[in-house]
């Protein structure tokens, strides 16, 4: 096992792996951009280390910089999180070749699966079901215009190095298709580094599940369920649960099995996840792999009993997977909300600046993965992801009615964030009854305003806020609770103590 | 003690009166005796005919922001009120000839020249932040006066991006 581990994230990511690395008892070395100073993941980290300036590619993608941190800080491995580098094979490689682990699959298989469309052709070749769609990147602007009238309208632009909705357009109508296409190559070559983009058939009305699968450095190959995660907004998932109310067992186990396959043709190794589309026939679809730690991971180790961060180190130390797929069961039902710094009353613009206060909803069966705390700064430069609020329950109806309340229970101030979008989403009697495809939030919640406070609220928050003026002036005998609080001195604890001699 | 405060687009007169140790609360033709507690800095317990509400409260320079019920809120100090709460309608009216960053971002492409007539809804700007574009749309049919902003630029949040001549 290794000794110390070289976390290549921010945020909750960052927090959760470093978390991970204490419990098997590895030192951690966090890096942060100057902006990150007083981040989350810095002050938990055993060790820590300044990368660059605030732009991601001065920092967090600055390749060089971090692996030359781990040789200083004498990390045996990398931990890339998702995002930034995670499934960047150039960076893999040079772990490799600077004989660092890199905690993820081996360069080849992120090469190829990285590829969407090499990607696509391996799948097609070995019998597993794709989109009908492009299978090159054309050089010329021009191909496009022929190849989306080929597969028809809608059509979808993606991104061939792409992933969490980079770059990514739907295009309804041929004069739509040429400022999409600029559009979507540009945050392509903004986002990761190539502008390379291609089309495929639009499927109307999908629901988008994915299967998280583990592989050993030995071939041992499985997987741990399904995540549905058709909730989405610019075409990123801000709700996902497990089990999906799609699927039936023997369409669990037929997914299952050519999720696994997928990996085996990569020659994949690590935790990666086989993302598919489900249309309203129930046919599925090879999307592609996701080949590092997912956002939405704890929804499957809360419904598994897996920890998937623990499961990666170890196959990255060489470790052979003790898991076996028919010991694997699925158990009650988790759901996970992604809280970002966004305002979903105003298109989902982002927001940055202080979190004034922060309080983490608690209780039984809740898990908050967070990267941030009162006082926290959120700046501009990166992902607006906050933290993850995620339930489980024995049910999917009582997971839906404990994700409620804990998101009624989850105070932000300061900053705008999706939390009272997400309670109208979980409350709304469609999603109660499971009936989710990717266009629920543009179906349902196009317009979505946040309430403004009725009569009786108002009436108490304006008594609160001048009674809040009122003591703030005058100084208020502090209530009793406060007051024996601050009497919990060691001095009064201690009794007969004196420095330097025997009690 | 007599306060007011800016809620929900509208003016609001609060009166606070020490009876013992709780409040009574006069708010327009009513009143009601609260039971306060201070929890800790950001926090306050109330009673109030025996139902217990916990109240969340973070300040800003003429701000303060409160939780209460699963919903928050901001409260300003009068000749405070403004921007941020005039979203939506009126700004869509004050908009219309200044085009306005929405949020804290970087300019990535201005897709119009000085002079050049716009359609409604035509792509003005590309502002990214986070790591998203967000296109700036025109909101009105007419000519573009004058760019403020350039490629590159970071800007912040109601920072004018262009000049419109509506038509």
């Amino acid at each position: 096992m290794f000794k110390k581990i070289l976390i290549a994230n921010r945020g909750e990511i960052a927090v959760r792996v470093i978390k991970a690395c204490q419990e098997l008892g590895i030192a951690s070395v966090a890096v942060y951009s100057e902006v990150d100073r007083a981040s989350l993941h810095v002050q938990m980290a055993d060790e820590a280390v300044c990368i660059g300036p605030p732009p991601a590619v001065e920092s967090y993608l600055n390749m060089g910089r971090i692996i030359q941190t781990a040789h200083d800080r004498r990390a045996e491995a990398i931990h890339p999180g998702y995002g930034f580098l995670a499934e960047n094979p150039d960076f893999a490689r040079l772990c490799e070749k600077e004989k660092v682990v890199f905690i993820g699959p081996n360069s080849r298989a992120l090469e190829l699966v990285g590829d969407k469309i090499r990607a696509r052709r391996t799948m097609e070749k070995a019998g597993i079901p794709i989109i009908p769609g492009m299978k090159s990147v054309p050089k010329e602007l021009g191909t496009f215009d022929e190849e989306a009238r080929k597969i028809g309208y809608p059509v979808m632009i993606k991104a061939s190095a792409g992933g969490g909705g980079k770059g990514m357009r739907i295009v309804f109508s041929e004069e739509e298709l040429r400022p999409s296409l600029e559009a979507g190559m540009r945050e392509a070559k903004a986002a990761f580094g190539d502008e390379s983009v291609y089309l495929e058939k639009y499927i109307e009305e999908p629901r988008h599940v994915e299967f998280q699968v583990l592989a050993d450095n030995y071939g041992h190959i499985v997987h741990l369920y399904e995540r549905e995660c058709s909730i989405q907004r610019r075409h990123q998932k801000i709700v996902e649960e497990t089990p999906s109310q799609a699927l039936d067992p023997q369409l669990r186990q037929k997914m299952g099995d050519i999720a696994k396959k997928v990996l085996d043709v990569s020659g994949y190794n690590n935790a990666g996840t086989v993302e598919f589309l489900l249309d309203k026939n129930k046919n599925f679809y090879f999307l592609e792999v996701n080949a590092r730690l997912q956002v939405e991971h704890p929804v499957t180790e809360l419904a598994t009993g897996v920890d998937l961060v623990h499961q990666q180190i170890r196959i990255a130390s060489g470790e052979k997977l003790s898991l076996k797929q028919e010991e694997i069961k699925q158990c009650g039902h988790a759901i996970e909300c992604r809280i970002y710094a966004e305002d979903p009353g105003n298109n989902f613009l982002p927001s940055s600046g202080r979190i004034l206060y922060l309080k983490e909803p608690k209780g039984p069966g809740v898990r908050h993965d967070c990267g941030v705390y009162s006082g926290s700064e959120v700046p501009i430069y990166y992902d607006p992801i906050l933290a993850k609020l995620i339930v489980w329950a024995e049910t999917r109806e009582s997971a839906c009615q404990r994700m409620k309340s804990a998101l009624d229970d989850y105070v932000i101030l300061g900053i705008s964030s999706t939390v009272g979008f997400l309670k109208d989403v979980i409350s709304h009697p469609k999603f109660r009854e499971g009936a989710t495809t990717t266009g629920f939030i543009k179906n349902y919640f196009d317009q979505w305003k946040g309430k403004e406070p009725g009569e009786e609220s108002l009436k108490l928050t304006l008594a609160a806020a001048a009674f809040d003026d009122f003591s703030r002036s005058q100084p208020l005998e502090p209530a009793s609770g406060f007051r024996e609080r601050e009497e919990l001195s060691p001095w009064q604890f201690l009794g007969k103590w004196r420095i330097g001699g025997k009690a | 003690m007599e306060y007011e405060y800016f809620a929900n687009q509208a003016l609001h007169k609060i009166a606070l009166e020490k009876k013992g140790d709780r409040f009574i609360v006069h708010y327009r033709e009513s009143s009601f005796e609260a039971d306060i507690i201070i929890v800790s800095d950001n926090i306050y317990s109330v009673i109030i005919e025996g139902r217990s509400y916990l109240i969340y409260i973070a300040r800003e320079k003429g701000k303060k922001h409160i939780f209460l019920d699963g919903q928050s809120c901001i409260i300003q100090k009068p000749g405070q009120e403004g921007r941020r709460l005039d979203r939506g309608e009126d700004r869509a009216a004050e908009g219309k000839s200044i085009v306005k960053a929405p949020m804290p971002g970087k300019v990535i492409k201005i897709n119009v020249s000085e002079k050049e007539a716009v359609r409604k809804n035509q792509t003005l700007a590309i502002v990214e932040a986070m790591k998203m574009e967000n296109e700036i749309k025109s909101p009105v049919e007419g000519q573009v006066k004058k760019i403020f902003v350039s490629a590159g630029d970071l800007v912040d949040s109601e920072k004018p991006l262009l000049e419109l001549e509506p038509k």
